[in-house]
């Protein structure tokens, strides 16, 4: 029994000595049932700790421990852990512990995206015809006409309407000096170079000299400008209106 | 003295290999011994060999490309190296950092001297700052948690010592700065709610000295900034960027990361001292003497660990000993570096995330501006206002040069319960404009704003100004530029084959100045033709 236990062991080792213990999902499973028996009361619904216990996801016995070497010595060593877990419990309890603890060091990814519809849609409605001024540009029956349908998480919508992608290039006028005017697609532009696509597809550039003038046109900076004039409760109305566009 | 001991002497003197610690007190012109040039910060060299008169004769002496590693170990990292340090050249040998990687190349030619590679058990593999050399020893840190100790003449490992611990999620990307015989380290580790903290280690043994918490000690009354002693130990803090130092006051100045968990606060009520402070410690016994907190109580990842820059000025007809920080956060601030006093606060980009400022000119955190479920837009976004590349103060025009940008995000909170834990959040998507300003000190204001045109980003690059009336900087757009100091206009620039990702050196050897900068893996030397 203590060698398949042992060999058992063996298997789910990680070799190397810093590297941290492989998570076996069927054993984390198993640990979170013996958790919930065991050592919930205490320690809490996610082992986060309670007045009785300390937090079990930022206790360095834990980060160290590797297949119980470290917890099951203090199981048998520490007050208040009175019942005879097996060697393989255990094991088990510590895989659902590295799980709860590499699920909080990935904690900056969602579990599920936010609900961002928290707004109302009449107030949005207003905001777009009226102070947003969006109506100006966009039609709810042209462009952006079931604009509800097009993103299956309305957190997606409501990024793409704070900052909208490029759909249409940047258009750039650039004379030089005493030069004739080419225009077209903005390509590149920094302190020294300009450069860019006229309408039959030739591409242009051009040392930014004395007296070379140039002139941008950037369809998204309305939307730029607006992101300063925005409330959040604004944009909560917004979103709620456009997703329910469909 | 007798004759054998003077030729020994002599010998070491003049050795390639050697770093005189007196070098470290003087403004950089033969070399660029530590991190920041010297020790104020500033980066300001004395050279005026290039100017603004012959700036158009700066040309390409050399290239240096850095092997591609095997693949990194411990994940974050890949097989393309990237220069996100800055090197430093002793006597014709510059000594360039990634993690794990040590080269020493010859600032003449650009070829290879030796190299050196600790074996990683691990940690993240973001960035290395850069190295610290003391005598004859060079001293950098892993991101597996060791501070290690090299021979300069050949890379070889004399010691190594732990200064963090792999398993609580903590690594190392800091430059050491060494003070005296000490070698200041610094940590990091945002994944798991652990305390930052700054240790010091003997130069000659590695041995630890002291180590300073980014907390104060329990029951103490900076102690009630936390609802918890539990809070208040694992609340972050880590300190990410070299310190600089007074050496006269002895004092070390360094700035303390964000608060844990990151995004979700509610577990942590209060202002959560020292986080996102600027702390001045004795470096001989670790004591705080003053602490300063540009960002009490934040949700936003803003780091205030931005060079505290020191200089000598005059505030309101008065001469002052001065410490001023472009902070993450967009906000700037003068205090009075002996005492802490604050004397200006102001913003160098907008921000909409501030109700002014309290009693001892902090920014008040806007509550409605703390990340919510359905998400608020912040401007700055996570990235910042300014992040870890080095600001220059020049005290020709007395302005401080931050390379900037004016970013928005939406940020999250994905975990609403009493007790986050990590980070509990995150912000998604945004827009962002990136300009070089240039900030009076006296007042605040902004003198000059250059807009670098074209792609937004919040640039890499760090910035050098010169006696001659240059101020070097990367634009977003892969060139190395020069501009007037006085007025932002760009007088030089090459197009490199990617951003420029550290911040640039300058010395001169042998009658040469020479300007040298990394972009992405590649070091470019330039010099005065």
């Amino acid at each position: 029994m203590i060698l398949q236990l042992l060999a058992g062991a063996a298997m789910l080792a990680q070799p190397g000595p810093y590297q941290r213990q492989k998570v076996d999902p069927e054993a984390a499973r198993r640990g979170r049932a013996i958790y919930s028996q065991y050592c919930i009361n205490c320690h809490g619904a996610l082992a986060k700790g309670t007045d009785s216990a300390p937090d079990l996801i930022r206790s360095p016995l834990v980060l160290r421990d590797r297949l119980g070497d470290e917890i099951g010595p203090a199981l048998k060593r520490l007050p208040g852990h009175d019942s005879a877990l097996t060697a393989r419990q255990v094991i088990d309890i510590t895989h659902f512990l590295k799980e709860q603890i590499e699920a909080t060091a990935k904690d900056r990814s969602p579990v599920q995206s936010p609900n961002v519809l928290t707004g109302d849609i009449e107030a949005g409605r207003a905001y777009f015809n009226g102070a947003g001024r969006c109506s100006d540009c966009h039609s709810t029956t042209g462009d952006l006409a079931g604009i509800g349908r097009r993103y299956s998480d309305p957190a997606d919508l409501e990024q793409r309407f704070l900052f909208p992608r490029r759909s249409k290039p940047v258009q750039v006028k650039v004379t030089p000096y005493k030069g004739q005017t080419i225009s077209g697609a903005l390509v590149r532009i920094d302190d020294f170079e300009v450069s860019l696509r006229d309408s039959e597809g030739q591409f242009h550039s051009f040392r930014r000299t004395a007296g070379v003038e140039i002139e941008l046109d950037d369809p998204l900076s309305k939307h730029h400008e607006l992101l300063d004039f925005y409330t959040d409760p604004d944009i909560h109305n917004v979103v709620r209106y456009l997703e329910s566009l469909k | 003295m007798n004759l054998i001991a003077a030729i020994l002497l002599s010998v070491i003197g003049f050795t390639q290999a050697f770093l005189d610690p007196a070098r470290l007190l003087q403004p950089p012109t033969d070399a660029w011994p530590t991190y920041n040039g010297d020790y104020s910060g500033r980066r300001y060299s004395t050279l005026t060999k290039l100017n603004q008169a012959n700036v158009d004769s700066l040309g390409l002496a050399w290239v240096f490309r850095l092997p591609a590693d095997r693949a990194a170990q411990g994940g974050g990292g890949n097989s393309a190296q990237v220069i996100k340090g800055t090197p430093i050249e002793i006597n014709g040998v510059i000594y360039v950092t990634t993690p794990d990687h040590v080269w020493a190349v010859d600032a003449h030619s650009g070829r290879e001297v030796w190299r050196y590679i600790w074996p990683s058990k691990g940690g993240w593999h973001i960035g290395n700052r850069g190295a610290a050399a003391w005598r004859d020893s060079l001293y950098f840190e892993t991101p597996d948690c060791n501070l290690v100790a090299l021979n300069m003449v050949d890379g070889k490992e004399r010691w190594h010592s732990s200064i963090c611990d792999l398993e609580q999620f903590y690594y190392a990307s800091a430059a050491p700065i060494v003070v005296k015989e000490h070698v200041i380290t610094g940590v990091s580790g945002d994944d798991l709610d652990i305390p930052g903290y700054i240790e010091s280690h003997d130069a000659r043994t590695g041995k630890l000295e002291w180590r300073w918490y980014a907390h104060p000690d329990p029951g103490t009354p900076e102690a009630k900034t936390w609802p918890s002693v539990e809070a208040m130990m694992h609340g972050g803090g880590m300190t990410w960027v070299p310190s600089t130092y007074d050496a006269e006051l002895n004092l070390l100045y360094f700035g303390t990361g964000n608060p844990q968990p990151v995004i979700a606060g509610q577990g942590r009520e209060g202002s959560n001292l020292y986080t996102e402070c600027i702390i001045a410690l004795n470096p001989d016994t670790g004591k705080l003497k003053w602490y300063f907190q540009p960002s009490p109580h934040d949700t936003h990842d803003w780091d205030a660990v931005q060079t505290p820059v020191l200089f000598d000025g005059e505030i309101n007809g008065q001469a002052r000993k001065l410490l001023a920080q472009a902070s993450r956060n967009g906000w700037f601030f003068v205090l009075d570096r002996v005492t802490g006093q604050r004397l200006v606060s102001s913003e160098f980009v907008r921000t909409n995330w501030a109700l002014g400022v309290d009693a001892k000119g902090q920014p008040i955190p806007n509550p409605a501006k703390q990340p919510k479920s359905d998400g608020v837009l912040v401007t700055p976004n996570q990235s910042g206002a300014v992040n870890w590349p080095s600001p220059s103060f020049d005290p020709d025009t007395g302005l401080f040069y931050a390379n900037a940008a004016r970013a928005w995000s939406v940020y999250y909170l994905y975990d609403d319960s009493d007790k986050p834990e990590g980070w509990g959040g995150n912000d998604r998507g945004g827009y962002s404009e990136a300009m070089l300003q240039a900030i009076d000190y006296k007042t605040g204001k902004i003198r000059w704003s250059h807009k670098w045109p074209g792609n937004g980003g919040l640039p890499s690059a760090g910035l050098l100004s010169t006696a001659g009336k240059l101020l070097f900087a990367g634009d977003p757009n892969s060139n190395f530029v020069a501009l007037d100091p006085a007025n932002g206009t760009p007088l030089w620039h090459a197009g490199l084959h990617a951003n420029v990702t550290n911040a640039p050196i300058t010395y001169e050897l042998d009658g040469t100045q020479y300007v040298t900068v990394g972009a992405g893996d590649t070091l470019y030397a330039f010099a005065g033709h």
